[in-house]
């Protein structure tokens, strides 16, 4: 592998696991809804009022829906996370990428949560809290017990080597 | 009633001191409530000038007291129920804080998270002889402990058995204070080597000394301050160049030129005194007044926070006072300092000023805009921001750190052990391409920064929190990305941007490795322990 292949973003020796795809349900749901809907509405205020600019606002969020659309899989199959012996990589990002490495002996706190849709799908999602705020090591989409199971390793690993602050 | 032995890996239950604040606390605290009721009736009613004459002729005013009245009397009650309802202990590992009349709160914060602890004394506490004491224990903003007020005596005694409860100083049996030899030289332990007065080592050693000394008497648990050595002192002649030379008192004097210069220039030419007429007199003129106040604002913030700054080395840690009317003197923990800056910006650059900041946990709270907590030198020559530097991290792990951090603040190109971000970053960072790039030593990361604002960022191996690497699309197409250190909050956001691919990705993995090693050998968690 000469050098400039080497990408930070995949370093060697490091599988990353994936995320459930439930996760991509969800997010098309939310995306639905909050964008689905205002289209919704404005074609139907369009049609009752029969003024032409208000089919801007539908086709705008209709654009947004697409967009939204083509966008969650590819973001979700982005997502990867990997433990090692001493720390946990977390990798986004499809664009804008983005690889967070938290050492266990870093870490203050372990947060499991799920909102009514991701509890709906089995899913959940765990974040790791560091000292630092601009620590952004959240894994969302996880399988329910793979998550209890994370969070409970990650919490022990944590407490065996923590140091300090 | 006696109490059950402790059993095997359960702490006994401790018998508490509790103590109440100072009874004029209450006074202090609706005084405020009253200056501050008076200085927002006083605003409302200078909005329009001509008003206020006829509402004091008018007789409106007794109303207005009536009010004033009121509002500081509930002010006063309710202070002296909070005074009735708060009280502290303090315990062999923790801090407890009952505040709270309707809704209670119990904080207990515990030493080993100790930061740092501040004596704080605004003007009314001083002028009656009182303190402020708060503890920073590295949670969230707003998490630390503050006991306010009391006696000035009482807040140093406690500040010093804080101190030597979080360094873990334990009592020895029949401990004599350390015997200080001829030429002022303090013995060490049996065995040791002397070691000379004035350095670190010899404080620390009679601090400990010390410290044990009073501690094995537990009849008289009384603490008394640590050694210190000042090493920084802040001239008022620099501060107030400084603060001539910033960035915002240009801003306001351009601002204020073109105010005040224009209308007189239309003045001075008949039109000008129509449009005075027009915007109705003098008062008309008060439109200026935000501008100027902004400006005086700011100008004696600075003063006022940097008047008598002066940095010192103790066995307990880093001591910084500094204040006019509102005086404050932290006392920050060894170790506990998580990331520094030095920072020159452009019009500093002739007289050859610096300023250090750094992060610690707890101080970042994001109101504090002037930073007149994070900052470790609010102004200095390069000697003393160098030893700013030294205050924080004696060592920094290389032969020659003077000339590492010389580079560091005025160098370019790969001298000296840095590695400069990727020349196919030049396109994006044309200025700056020579010149960002990282330095590591033994025991911390050095970035370098910027060509009209020099900053130099310092992050100890061992105070490395997370590690990030971010892609943008347009790095992607540049094979380059940014390598963060995640910091607690604060001024300091470690990071350097437009490092090449190979090398972001192999400065990730040793930061991590070195890191991890650091903190395996980190020992300033209880600092004097002798068995820590």
């Amino acid at each position: 592998m000469t050098a400039a292949e080497v990408s930070p973003f995949a370093p060697p020796e490091v599988e990353f696991t994936g995320v459930s795809p439930a996760l991509v349900r969800v997010r098309v749901m939310l995306s639905a809804i909050w964008l689905g809907l205002p289209a919704l509405v404005a074609a139907v205020v369009a049609l009752a009022t029969k003024a032409a600019w208000v089919w801007s606002f539908t086709a705008l969020f209709a654009v947004l829906l697409v967009w939204a659309l083509w966008l969650v899989p590819r973001q979700v199959r982005a997502i990867g996370y990997a433990e090692r012996d001493d720390d946990l990589l977390v990798r986004k990002g499809i664009l804008f990428r983005s690889l967070v490495v938290v050492p266990y002996g870093r870490m203050q706190y372990v947060d499991l949560s799920a909102g009514p849709l991701a509890r709906a799908f089995g899913i959940a999602s765990v974040q790791l809290h560091t000292a630092s705020a601009a620590t952004d090591a959240a894994i969302p989409g996880l399988p329910a017990a793979e998550a209890a199971r994370l969070r409970d390793q990650l919490a022990s690993r944590g407490e065996a080597r923590r140091s300090g602050l | 009633m006696p109490v059950d032995p402790p059993r095997a890996g359960e702490d006994a239950p401790e018998e508490l001191e509790w103590r109440r604040v100072h009874a004029a606390t209450p006074a202090i605290r609706s005084w405020k409530a009253f200056v501050g009721i008076l200085a927002i009736i006083g605003w409302q009613l200078t909005d329009n000038v001509g008003d206020l004459r006829d509402f004091v002729v008018g007789g409106g005013w007794r109303w207005i007291l009536l009010g004033i009245f009121a509002v500081v009397l509930v002010a006063a009650i309710y202070s002296y129920l909070a005074w009735r309802f708060t009280r502290y202990a303090v315990g062999e590992s923790a801090v407890h804080l009952h505040t709270g009349i309707v809704f209670r709160q119990q904080r207990q914060a515990r030493l080993d998270r100790l930061q740092s602890v501040d004596v704080v004394r605004p003007l009314l506490a001083r002028l009656a002889g009182l303190s402020q004491l708060t503890l920073e224990v590295a949670g969230a903003t707003g998490s630390n402990v503050e006991l306010a007020y009391l006696r000035d005596e009482d807040a140093v005694a406690l500040r010093a058995e804080l101190l030597a409860k979080a360094a873990g100083v334990r009592p020895r049996a029949g401990a004599t204070p350390a015997a200080v030899g001829e030429g002022g030289q303090v013995e060490g332990a049996p065995g040791e080597e002397p070691i000379p007065a004035g350095s670190p080592g010899a404080d620390a050693a009679a601090g400990a000394a010390a410290y044990a000394a009073m501690r094995s008497t537990p009849a008289r648990p009384v603490h008394e301050e640590a050694p210190e050595r000042t090493v920084i002192e802040l001239p008022l002649g620099r501060l107030a160049g400084s603060i001539a030379l910033s960035g915002t008192t240009l801003f306001f004097l351009v601002l204020a030129g073109v105010l005040i210069v224009l209308p007189i220039v239309a003045l001075s030419g008949g039109f000008g005194r129509d449009a005075l007429r027009e915007m109705g007199g003098i008062g008309g003129l008060l439109f200026l007044l935000p501008a100027l106040l902004g400006l005086a604002s700011f100008v004696w913030t600075q003063f006022s926070t940097g008047y008598g700054f002066r940095a010192a080395i103790s066995p307990d840690g880093i001591r910084l006072s500094r204040g006019l009317l509102e005086t404050r003197a932290q006392t920050i923990a060894p170790g506990r300092v998580q990331a520094l800056e030095i920072v020159q910006p452009l019009l500093w650059r002739k007289p050859g000023w610096y300023k250090v900041r750094m992060n610690v946990a707890g101080y970042g709270d994001p109101a504090d805009v002037a930073g007149t907590q994070t900052t470790l030198l609010p102004v200095g020559d390069l000697d003393q921001a160098l030893l700013a530097c030294w205050l924080v991290l004696p060592d920094l792990g290389t032969d020659d750190a003077v000339g590492a951090l010389t580079n560091a603040l005025h160098g370019t190109g790969p001298d000296g052990g840095f590695t400069i971000i990727s020349r196919r970053a030049r396109p994006i960072a044309p200025f700056t391409y020579r010149r960002e790039g990282f330095l590591v030593t033994a025991r911390a990361l050095v970035l370098r920064l910027g060509r009209v604002t020099r900053r130099v960022q310092i992050v100890p191996h061992e105070r490395t929190q997370s590690l990030g690497i971010e892609q943008g699309p347009l790095a992607r197409a540049l094979r380059v990305a940014s390598f963060t250190v995640h910091s607690v909050t604060g001024p300091v956001r470690p990071g350097v941007a437009n490092l090449d691919l190979a090398v972001a990705a192999r400065l990730m993995d040793e930061q991590s490795a070195r890191a991890r090693a650091a903190r395996a050998q980190d020992r300033t968690e209880r600092w004097m322990d002798p068995e820590a």
